[in-house]
């Protein structure tokens, strides 16, 4: 690619370059997102015995709960976008199954994240439509406050903006569903709470919740889509070189890939951006940090 | 049952402070073996901070 001259091709040819190039990578089976989808779930359920009976401290417990509800949205996304099995094909439970437990630790319902996760990629950094849109914010230290104000409970962000997505797209259903879900979330860690165990569900789901969402929030809405001014196809959605490298980010480097071709699995991610990058610079794409 | 939920909601902060923050804050206290002033109990202590924080977020809409 590096070598063919791109700047005498017409958009039109480029973007058939640019899909050949991904078509290389869609279709594939994540099976590593699949393994790590449910690992993540099966790990989590495994925290809470293991400190109960004291085999590990509830402070390791905490960070290794919210490791996994981080980690966990992974291959979460991955299903929201079918990539694990399309509709109607034969493992399309397996989509749904990866999809829903990937993000038990995180509280997160599945139906929710893929309803609006759709409009964020519909409609990125929309300022009324992008249900993602209110983690937008001038700076890093900015947008991890913005992240924690969009976790209050009236802020304009966050679950709120999420509800009124699901209210405008006419999706009652995931919005109930999803009430229903939180509701069932707080009963659980009341019950807990009330029943002597307030420290355990604290560290292994209340606050892995919370901190998991700012992080999410930081490098998988804002970071990405800073300054989130554009709406453009190629001007949207940025390459970046994150202070915590490819994983601490996960993945979102080349979340300019994800965006213009949301079935490339996760992991082909990196590969199909490099292959592309001459392409999405000739293409105008915000390429340039990386 | 929307109603219910969009009551249950409104007043998310006071019923989370009393339903969570209560007893949470009273296992940390007896976890770390504080003795609470004028000789109120780990739960009373943690009823009276819980309640008023959870007064303070219902009222302003936020936590923090």
């Amino acid at each position: 690619m590096s070598n063919r001259d791109l700047s005498m091709l017409t958009p039109k040819e480029l973007a058939r370059i640019e899909r050949d190039i991904a078509r290389k990578h869609i279709g594939k089976f994540p099976w590593l997102s699949v393994t790590a989808g449910i690992g993540v779930f099966l790990c989590w359920l495994a925290l809470w015995p293991l400190v109960f009976m004291d085999v590990i401290p509830v402070w390791a417990g905490f960070v290794a709960a919210t490791v996994l509800a981080i980690i966990g949205y992974l291959p979460s996304h991955e299903a929201q976008h079918d990539i694990i099995a399309r509709p109607g094909s034969r493992l399309r439970w397996l989509n749904e199954v990866v999809g829903h437990v990937s993000t038990v630790p995180l509280a997160l319902p599945f139906d929710l994240a893929r309803a609006t996760h759709r409009e964020h990629h519909l409609h990125t950094n929309h300022p009324e439509l992008d249900p993602d849109y209110g983690s937008s914010a001038a700076g890093p230290l900015k947008a991890i406050w913005k992240a924690i104000q969009n976790i209050q409970p009236r802020s304009k962000g966050g679950h709120n903006a999420y509800s009124r997505t699901l209210l405008r797209l006419g999706r009652k259903d995931v919005l109930k569903g999803a009430a229903l879900y939180r509701v069932t979330w707080f009963l659980t860690l009341f019950t807990m709470a009330w029943t002597g165990h307030a420290i355990e569900a604290a560290a292994l789901w209340w606050l892995p919740h919370h901190v998991g969402y700012v992080y999410i929030q930081y490098y998988l809405s804002w970071a990405p889509h800073h300054p989130a001014k554009e709406t453009a196809r190629y001007r949207n959605t940025r390459s970046f070189r994150a202070a915590l490298g490819n994983i601490g980010s996960l993945g979102m480097q080349y979340h300019v890939v994800h965006h213009l071709h949301p079935r490339i699995p996760f992991l082909r991610t990196p590969q199909a951006y490099w292959e592309m990058k001459p392409v999405l610079e000739a293409q105008g794409a915000r390429v340039e940090d990386l | 049952m929307a109603t219910a939920l969009r009551t249950l909601f409104r007043f998310g902060p006071l019923i989370f402070a009393f339903g969570f923050l209560a007893p949470l804050i009273a296992q940390i206290i007896q976890a770390f073996e504080v003795t609470p002033p004028f000789g109120l109990g780990p739960l009373a202590v943690g009823l009276v901070l819980a309640g008023l924080l959870g007064l303070a977020a219902q009222v302003r809409g936020r936590w923090v």
